[in-house]
């Protein structure tokens, strides 16, 4: 499997301020091979899923955000950028105070470090995003700031690459909610870099939603300074490709970080979220919990890396994944990975996999209700665990507060 | 209360039932009238929660002979929840917690599906929220655990609590209590055994399973049962409860005993 | 820490580090057909069984070693390796007195004393010496049981068709790349074979000894255990120090029917290179259980404290209804070890149940690794699995990785996995030493404290030998 013969060539030509970052990505694209599954975060992918991306059309001079009417309000003071890979999603935009663009060589220094810091600015979708992203949303974060909702959508059978850079800078607050759209076998490609200064705290919401046929590959990476807290809830549903990479560093210890994942799949989807957080101070603590749903025929894949270097004295780490197997077609993989070389750490990890709890259910159904109900309520609490943390009320304004889950198949 | 004139609500015959090919029940006799209160009495693995379970239907539990007939009609052929809408109530001894699942919206739903059954209007949120509110003050429970996920974080006394609650929401005509005072303090036992009388009418019945006299200094049983080797092994009025509490249970050993069962 | 530091401790040498002075017979280093079938030709073997081999090792030549395990060490050279050695002595002796007296004395100091009068009164061993068994206590008495108990060498010769019938059929020869060239040279092992309803009515062993610096030990050990019947199987290793590393890939096959139960231990001793990782065991090793029958059990529980590679991940492949698989182990490491051990787990019937309990202590500057699987296909209805994971860490230079890997295709199973990492905690040692117990014996009672569901599943004769031998390894590590 490879990259169509001349994909690279028909691009347009680098151009702009990411042109360095772009002939980078094509060359790296034209000499390193297409992901293989012999290599370990390959090796349950459906690479012809992947190979599919090049089929698609690169994002054209579209105008309009089809569908803005559907979309619920913004929440008072909050602030809504739109971005589908052409337009400039600051076009007319006035930034609230604290908030500012990051431009010239300013930008040029930051933009890659926190990839390089993660240590995934070579992985492949990482290179697939230098290669073809045209445009960067980059800002500056100071102090305590209105909320931002970044809305992203693709239709139309358009692969629309997105980069987005904030830097926060010391003691700033942020809460950021990413709403990733789209239909009509569309895909994105998204590369996020944050930089959280020392004692800034970062609320993130990441809402994925899929129409079924569509496909997300998204890379986010995440450098936290001292005594920086970041908190990460990311929901995708309804993708029939998807590869979610959070990746989170904290540099010199003392920080926090808590990372909560729903990802819910049916029909013939695959979503695999692959996390990986690397402490390089002391102190530093991880709260983690990753939830799967996999219904149909569908196939689930969670990768949970943790790495606790000598440096990381005194890290407090937990991670837990639980998954939910709804049908005998179904397939969950998942494979949590600790890497610990200090010695007075804390870490304790855990998996289930199982069905819905049959004690839960009996317990339902002594009360009256029936099997079926109880198990569309059991999925829908189990869910909410996870919707209600996202910020910016995004559960209640996009979701109407739950999720449907379908294919409950014993 | 008996009244020998009281209708017959629970009919348990010869039952005998058995949990991963363990046989555990092996000749259950009862009979529960109207008006009734029957204690069943026992040691750890006499018989007496599996003897709760098999008449909730939990799947774990396999019923290999005998019948159970509740108001005159085969009780086992009926999935749990259709026993509870029908009016037999499980008072779990481990109430399960669920997280995420709302308590209200978990009471709300269960009530609704009884008061379908009863052939009662349906509540919408807002008569039921009235309506739970009141029945709140059975157990003298905070409106706050309305708003918690099922059970989730709730204290040993808040769940048991939440168990009468909803005994007080879905108007069992029989209702089952399994071990409702294991890990209670004093003034929870006090609650929980109140709101148990005060739900008690001469239209339904209560069955207490329990291995402590402290429950029936609360509530007085018409009836106290000693289970053994999965059978009811003596039957007696409320002063069987008493004596036991003095002599123990060695007695049982030695009856099983005689009989070669032991 | 507190004054007491046992890192100022004198570590106890390596206590099996000898070497007997024996004439062996070896042939020149190198691999390639020829020598294939000259060892097949030296142990006068059946048609089949030099088939199998060249099969194997033509299979070999196009493989790769292995590199996805948290591993690091010199390439092998493997035109550099001995593949046949044995100590000098004409047929197989029908009685111990025929035995070289060098030999006898070897095991006798290794604590396994072979002779009718010292022999353990309760297990039956087979040793092994190089490349060879010596000798195998109590058969005549097993064979009153109809169970065999014998080296691989007699088995071909005395029951081919059981050989030619299992041989391969759980660990085929292609399986990986340590177990096709342990096929293609293997040179001794155990047979193990209980008939119908027989409960083997003692313990069996095997002793493994290396003694010559530049062999490599290929051995093989198969294990039948017909409709209903049980044995309990114990391995133990050593080898003598030398500042090269020697090379060991052992295939282990067990095969258990309907209602039948093995369980199989191993105390791993072999030497572990200096403190600098200088010489040393590579221990790769292929072990695989198939639980064919219903209702049939397979029980590993391994105690791994020397080498200095170790690759070993003991499976069951749970295939009869309502089988059982288990694995126990403690894996320990100290100064430059390191061990990439685990178990597969892999459901096949339905009701299948399997436990996992792994302990592992890292010390030094050694890297100790859990690599496990467990994998329930879409015909396990009702499969159940619990997995339990635990890391203890001594000092700040050591590493201790978990990957445990879970794979489902089947709602009505369920999975559950735990871990956890910590150190040997100061206030617990404190609080120890407070109540006047020796700083030395404090951390001790902590390891076998920290391994005693393991320990627990160990024989009993075995289980004592086991803590001890940790606390010595662990000696001059905690400070």
């Amino acid at each position: 499997m490879t990259m169509p013969e001349g994909w690279l060539t028909q691009l347009p030509a680098p151009a702009g301020t990411l042109e360095p970052v772009q002939r980078r990505g094509r060359l790296a694209l034209s000499e390193h091979s297409f992901p293989s599954r012999r290599q370990e975060s390959w090796r349950l992918t459906d690479l012809k899923r992947l190979e599919a991306l090049f089929q698609l059309s690169l994002a054209d001079q579209r105008s309009d955000c089809s569908n803005v009417e559907s979309w619920p309000s913004v929440p008072a003071l909050a602030l809504r950028l739109v971005i589908d890979g052409t337009q400039d999603p600051l076009r007319g935009v006035t930034l609230p105070a604290g908030i500012s663009v990051l431009e010239g060589a300013e930008l040029q220094q930051a933009l890659g470090h926190t990839l390089s810091r993660c240590r995934c600015a070579s992985d492949w979708p990482v290179e697939l995003n230098h290669g073809v992203s045209q445009q960067i949303l980059a800002l500056r974060i100071r102090g305590k700031v209105p909320p931002i909702e970044l809305v992203m959508v693709a239709d139309d059978s358009r692969l629309v690459p997105t980069r987005v850079l904030l830097l926060v800078e010391e003691k700033s607050e942020f809460d950021f909610l990413q709403v990733v759209s789209a239909k009509g076998q569309a895909a994105h490609s998204h590369l996020l870099e944050i930089h959280l200064g020392q004692e800034s705290k970062v609320n993130h919401g990441l809402l994925a939603l899929g129409d079924g046929r569509e496909a997300l590959l998204a890379n986010l990476a995440v450098e936290q300074e001292t005594r920086s807290h970041y908190s990460l809830v990311s929901v995708s549903q309804g993708w029939s490709f998807g590869r979610l990479e959070p990746r989170v560093v904290q540099v010199d210890g003392q920080a926090s970080a808590s990372i909560h994942g729903l990802s819910v799949t049916a029909a013939d989807e695959q979503f695999a979220v692959h996390t990986a957080v690397r402490f390089e101070g002391p102190e530093g603590t991880l709260d983690q919990v990753q939830k799967t749903i996999a219904a149909d025929r569908s196939h689930s894949i969670f990768n949970g890396a943790i790495q606790v270097p000598r440096p990381a004295q005194r890290t407090n780490a937990s991670q837990l994944s639980r998954s939910l197997l709804l049908s005998g077609r179904a397939r969950i993989d998942a494979k949590p990975e600790l890497e610990i070389v200090a010695d007075d750490v804390r870490c304790t990890h855990g998996a289930t996999v199982s069905q819905l709890q049959e004690d839960q259910l009996f317990y339902l159904r002594s009360r009256g209700i029936t099997h079926s109900s109880a198990a569309a309520l059991l999925l829908r609490g189990y869910c909410k665990e996870v919707l209600d943390l996202l910020p910016l009320d995004a559960s209640q304004r996009w979701l109407g507060g739950s999720l449907q889950v379908g294919g409950v198949n014993p | 209360m008996i009244r020998p004139d009281a209708e017959p609500l629970l009919e348990i015959n010869d039952l005998h039932a058995s949990v991963e090919d363990k046989p555990i029940l092996k000749g259950v006799n009862l009979e529960v009238k109207a008006g009734e209160i029957h204690a069943v009495m026992g040691r750890n693995g006499s018989g007496k929660s599996t003897l709760s379970k098999v008449l909730a239907g939990h799947p774990a539990y396999q019923v290999t002979s005998g019948s159970v007939r509740y108001l005159g009609r085969d009780l086992l052929e009926l999935e749990p929840e259709e026993r509870s809408r029908l009016g037999v109530f499980l008072g779990f001894q481990y109430p399960i917690e669920i997280p995420g699942v709302s308590n209200l919206e978990f009471l709300r739903v269960s009530t609704n599906a009884r008061r379908e059954k009863q052939g009662k209007e349906e509540f919408d949120t807002f008569d039921f929220d009235d309506h739970v509110r009141d029945r709140l003050q059975v157990v003298q429970m905070d409106p706050a655990f309305l708003e918690r996920s099922v059970n989730e974080g709730f204290s040993g006394g808040e769940k048991k609590r939440n168990e009468i609650l909803q005994m007080a929401l879905l108007d069992p005509v029989v209702a089952i209590l399994d071990e409702t005072d294991s890990g209670l303090d004093i003034d929870a036992l006090r609650i929980v055994a109140g709101g148990v009388n005060q739900l008690a009418s001469p239209d339904n019945c209560t069955l207490l399973i329990t291995h402590y006299q402290r429950l029936l200094d609360e509530i007085t049983p018409d009836y106290v049962h000693v289970m053994g080797a999965g059978r009811i092994l003596r039957t007696g009025g409320s002063e069987l409860a008493l004596e036991l509490e003095k002599t123990g249970y060695d007695w049982v050993d030695q009856q099983l005993a005689a009989e070669g069962v032991a | 820490m507190t004054s007491t530091s046992t890192r100022d401790l004198v570590s106890q040498p390596y206590k099996y580090g000898f070497v007997t002075d024996i004439e062996t017979e070896k042939i020149a280093k190198g691999l390639s057909e020829e020598v294939v079938r000259l060892i097949s030709s030296k142990k006068n073997e059946p048609e089949f069984l030099l088939d199998f081999r060249l099969k194997a090792y033509r299979h070999w030549l196009k493989l790769q070693e292995p590199d996805w395990a948290a591993l690091g060490y010199k390439a092998i050279d493997y035109q550099d390796i001995v593949y046949y050695a044995a100590p000098k002595q004409q047929e197989k002796k029908q009685s111990l007195d025929e035995v070289d007296p060098k030999l006898l004395e070897t095991f006798e100091k290794l604590g396994i004393p072979l002779s009718e009068q010292k022999r353990l009164s309760n297990v039956a061993v087979d040793a092994v010496f190089d490349s060879v068994s010596i000798a195998t206590t109590y058969k005549e008495k097993l064979a009153e049981h109809g169970v065999v108990f014998c080296s691989f060498s007699e088995a071909v010769v005395e029951h081919p068709e059981l050989i030619e019938k299992y041989l391969g059929s759980v660990v085929p020869s292609s399986d990986n790349y340590f177990a096709a060239l342990n096929s293609a040279v293997f040179s001794d092992g155990s047979f193990v074979f209980i008939p119908k309803g027989v409960e083997c009515p003692m313990e069996l062993s095997t002793y493994f000894r290396i003694n010559s610096g530049d062999t490599g030990q290929f051995e093989r050990t198969l294990i039948v255990a017909e409709e209903g019947a049980s044995v309990s199987y114990l391995e133990g290793c050593t080898a003598p120090m030398f500042d090269t590393n020697q090379l060991h890939a052992a295939v282990v096959e067990l095969v258990v029917l309907d209602d039948a139960s093995i369980k199989y231990s191993t105390v791993q001793n072999w030497y572990a290179g200096d403190e600098n990782g200088v010489g040393g065991i590579y221990n790769f090793v292929t072990k695989r259980g198939q639980c064919r029958g219903d209702r049939s059990r397979i029980s590993w529980t391994q105690v791994e404290t020397g080498s200095a590679i170790t690759w070993k991940y003991p499976s069951c492949v749970l295939q009869g209804a309502d089988s059982v698989g288990e694995f126990y182990s403690v894996a320990l490491t100290n100064n430059c070890q390191q061990a990439d051990t685990g178990t597969k787990m892999v459901h096949v019937g339905p009701r299948t149940r399997s436990t996992i309990v792994s302990k592992g202590i890292s010390a030094g500057r050694s890297s100790n690794s859990y690599r496990g699987l467990v994998q329930v296909g879409p015909n396990a209805k009702g499969a159940r699995n619990y997995s339990q994971c635990d890391s203890m860490l001594i000092g700040d230079q050591a590493a201790a990785n978990t990957y445990p890997y879970i794979r489902s295709q089947q709602p009505q199973a369920a999975i559950e996995h735990e871990a956890s990492t910590c150190r040997m905690s100061e206030d617990q040692l404190f609080y120890l030493q407070s109540r006047g117990i020796g700083f030395e014996e404090a951390v001790s009672m902590m390891v076998s404290g920290f391994c005693r569901d393991v320990f627990n599943q160990l024989p009993m004769e075995f289980a004592a030998e086991a803590d001890k031998l940790l606390a010595l390894k662990l000696e001059g590590s905690v400070g």
